[in-house]
């Protein structure tokens, strides 16, 4: 028996096919408009150089909880993911739990940025929204949700001001930087980050781009769309698929000092593990952290594996440490459907719970 | 099942004429003239002769998007075609030994240099380009020179003799300035080395993909299955592609590889910075380096600003506790600021517990 079994008729109806669903695609790619992302309404309630707070609208009926919920999302891409569409919301899922949803929005730094470092960022920045919060809703704490990178700045921040933090959430959140399996950490040991950042000023968001693909190359920028065609007919998933390419390349360049110490202090020198990390004239420890803890990671991650997240497990001097592992990869996290029904009603469930 | 080869003796008969009815038909409906020059990969021509007619009245976002659909559609039916292309003069005497023959063949295109312009081996290779391609188009776009610039310059032949030259001493009043040439040269000779190692990186995994791909048809075999579509076949080949990648990458060998690439490429550019520094300051125009000191020294005046303005709002708001008045200034991180739009809950929570 031959393995390979493709007749002429059927791989010209194939052919036939494709082109078919490319024709009539076309109608549907013409008829897609602008992409739109972010999707539930909120306020810019604070800004400061390229950073804006906003504050999402609390829907009708719902009481918001007196602790407002700061999400400090990533340096890398941007955070209308935590709001890509409608029925793919872990903002509008949260605001269902009554959580007063703030999220900080980093902004896109450019060359004048260069040498805003991490402690700028950590002290500065997310101490100052902290501080906004507090004052404008009266509170001495706020609950802190980081998501990814920005998990890390959320750690950080929560051991060098432990007063300020209630409750501390983060997701797919890197703490072991040097796990088995650990690509991204893996390539770049070799790489001479002082003298790419020397050389750069900033770090371009093509860069990251580029290095994210090459996790996945053949699936991420080929076979996607590939299986794309096949999605065609239909407007809503076009215009789905478009919106979250279009967050894929949606890359802001990285200020480079941040750059810098973040890859050195964390990818090459494994910091929150080895200790080290100096921010400002404090040292960073997570023996810090008191506050409850809940990690959530993505067993299929491969941008952050679960290892190096389930790490931050017995680091802390947190009492009330909770896991949560999601069976879905690092984007799924806050984009799929079972997210939306498992992720956001438990960090709700969880916060509400304290 | 069928036992038959799995192209017969009119496979590019049929596939011609298919597509040379659905090109005249294509023609004619566009009001073009059908007697132009015949196709000589009549399905690749006829989808793009499709898209040629569609693309102008497409938007730039629909015409990019469309435009790798088109191409991985291509790759799709270029894979389908190699093993659908049967050497005539090879007798076969049953299914085996043809896909064996395939995959040889397969093995033999892949062992050959990523660069040969033989127009077979690019419809294998042009799969493997893909990792290149992305290093190219992101090297493009943080550069004036585009992405694959070096990649093809021979440089081993003259490299010793090279090496000579550079390493001559520069002389006389433009002796500095013969320096920096000269490691200009250096630079690139090394950029170019690292990205040939790179390339050739690529090239062994191309070879190994193609045993991974002859273990897994072995299993269908074993399994009394077929592939019966060349989008099936495709998708096994990524599948494969992705694992033989997976496994080589998180290699030390591939991190070393990687490493070199970024650096040599990050040498390079710096090399050519200083060149274009010394050119500005020639024309007496504002430097790369002195506009960084001073982004460096502007960054340091606004944190001690901040931190100062933070400091005098406490003391104020002290001072105005003491005497039993509400601070009425705005809150210490009012550098700018808009009121939440909906009444927040002015409740003072409690301490934590932990």
């Amino acid at each position: 028996m031959f393995p390979i079994d493709i007749r002429p008729d059927k791989l010209a109806q194939e052919m036939f096919d494709y082109s078919r669903k490319l024709g009539q695609g076309m109608e549907n790619l013409l008829n897609a408009e602008a992409i739109d992302t972010g999707v539930s309404p909120k306020q810019a309630v604070y800004s400061e150089d390229k950073l804006t707070l906003y504050r999402y609208d609390t829907p009708d009926g719902i009481e918001p909880q007196p602790v407002p919920l700061l999400i400090v999302y990533a340096l890398v891409n941007r955070p209308y993911m935590t709001d890509i569409q409608e029925d793919r919301s872990t903002i509008k899922g949260l605001l269902a739990t009554g959580q007063d949803v703030y999220l900080i929005d980093w902004g896109y730094p450019d060359q004048a940025d260069r040498a805003i470092t991490l402690d700028d960022y950590i002290n500065g920045y997310i101490d100052r929204c902290v501080d906004h919060l507090c004052e404008a809703h009266g509170v001495d704490q706020v609950n802190l949700l980081g998501i990814c990178q920005g998990g890390a700045f959320s750690l950080m921040y929560t051991a060098l001001h432990p007063e300020k933090v209630r409750n501390l959430v983060t997701m797919v959140t890197p703490v072991d930087f040097q796990t088995p399996g650990n690509l991204l950490s893996a390539w770049v040991q070799n790489v001479d980050i002082d003298l790419a950042v020397d050389t750069m000023g900033n770090i371009p968001g093509e860069l990251l781009n580029w290095t994210f693909l090459s996790l996945k190359p053949f699936s991420l920028t080929g076979q996607k769309y590939i299986n794309m065609v096949d999605l065609l007919d239909d407007p809503d998933k076009v215009k789905n698929f478009l919106r979250m390419e279009k967050w894929i390349f949606d890359s802001p360049d990285q200020a480079g000092e941040t750059f810098r110490q973040f890859i050195k202090d964390f990818y090459q020198r494994n910091g929150f593990i080895n200790g080290g990390v100096v921010l400002g004239e404090r040292e960073v420890n997570l023996k810090d952290v008191t506050c409850p803890v809940l990690n959530i990671f993505a067993l299929q991650d491969h941008l952050v594996p679960p290892d190096a997240s389930k790490a931050l497990k017995g680091l802390t001097s947190s009492t009330d440490y909770t896991e949560l592992a999601f069976p879905g990869g690092h984007i799924g996290i806050y984009v799929s459907g079972k997210a939306q029904k498992e992720v956001t009603p438990a960090i709700g469930k969880w916060l509400n719970e304290r | 099942m069928s036992n038959t080869p799995f192209f017969n003796d009119n496979w590019l008969e049929l596939q011609r004429q298919y597509w040379d009815t659905w090109t005249d038909m294509s023609r004619k409906a566009m009001g073009l003239d059908s007697a132009a020059s015949a196709p000589t990969q009549p399905w690749e021509a006829a989808i793009d002769q499709w898209w040629k007619a569609v693309s102008p009245a497409t938007p730039d976002l629909s015409r990019t998007f469309m435009d790798k659909l088109l191409e991985q559609g291509k790759n799709v039916f270029r894979l389908a075609d190699t093993f659908a292309q049967r050497d005539d003069s090879a007798p076969v005497t049953n299914g085996f030994e043809l896909w064996t023959q395939a995959l040889e063949t397969m093995q033999q295109r892949f062992s050959g240099s990523l660069d040969d312009n033989s127009t077979t081996m690019q419809r294998l290779m042009s799969f493997w380009e893909l990792p290149l391609d992305n290093w190219q188009r992101m090297m493009s776009s943080m550069s004036p020179l585009p992405g694959d610039a070096l990649r093809n310059m021979p440089h081993a032949p003259f490299k010793d003799s090279l090496d000579r030259a550079l390493s001559a001493p520069g002389l006389g009043y433009t002796r500095e300035e013969q320096t920096q040439y000269q490691e200009l040269l250096r630079s690139a000779m090394n950029y170019q080395t690292a990205l040939q190692e790179y390339t050739q990186f690529y090239s062994t995994l191309g070879t190994k993909s193609v045993e991974r791909m002859g273990s897994y048809i072995q299993n269908v075999i074993d399994s009394g299955k077929t592939i019966d579509s060349a989008r099936a076949l495709y998708d096994n080949w990524v599948t494969c592609c992705e694992g033989v990648y997976a496994e080589e990458v998180a290699t030390p060998e591939y991190a070393q590889i990687h490493g070199r690439l970024i650096n040599a490429q990050m040498a390079l550019k710096k090399r050519l910075s200083i060149l274009v520094d010394e050119n500005l300051g020639a024309l007496n125009m504002p430097t790369r380096s002195e506009v960084r000191t001073l982004q460096d020294r502007l960054q340091e005046t606004r944190r001690d600003n901040k931190a100062l303005r933070q400091s005098l709002n406490s003391l104020e708001r002290r001072v105005a506790a003491l005497a039993g008045e509400e601070p009425t200034r705005t809150p210490p991180t009012a550098l700018r600021t808009t009121t939440p739009v909906k009444a927040p809950a002015r409740r003072r929570t409690t301490k934590p517990d932990a």
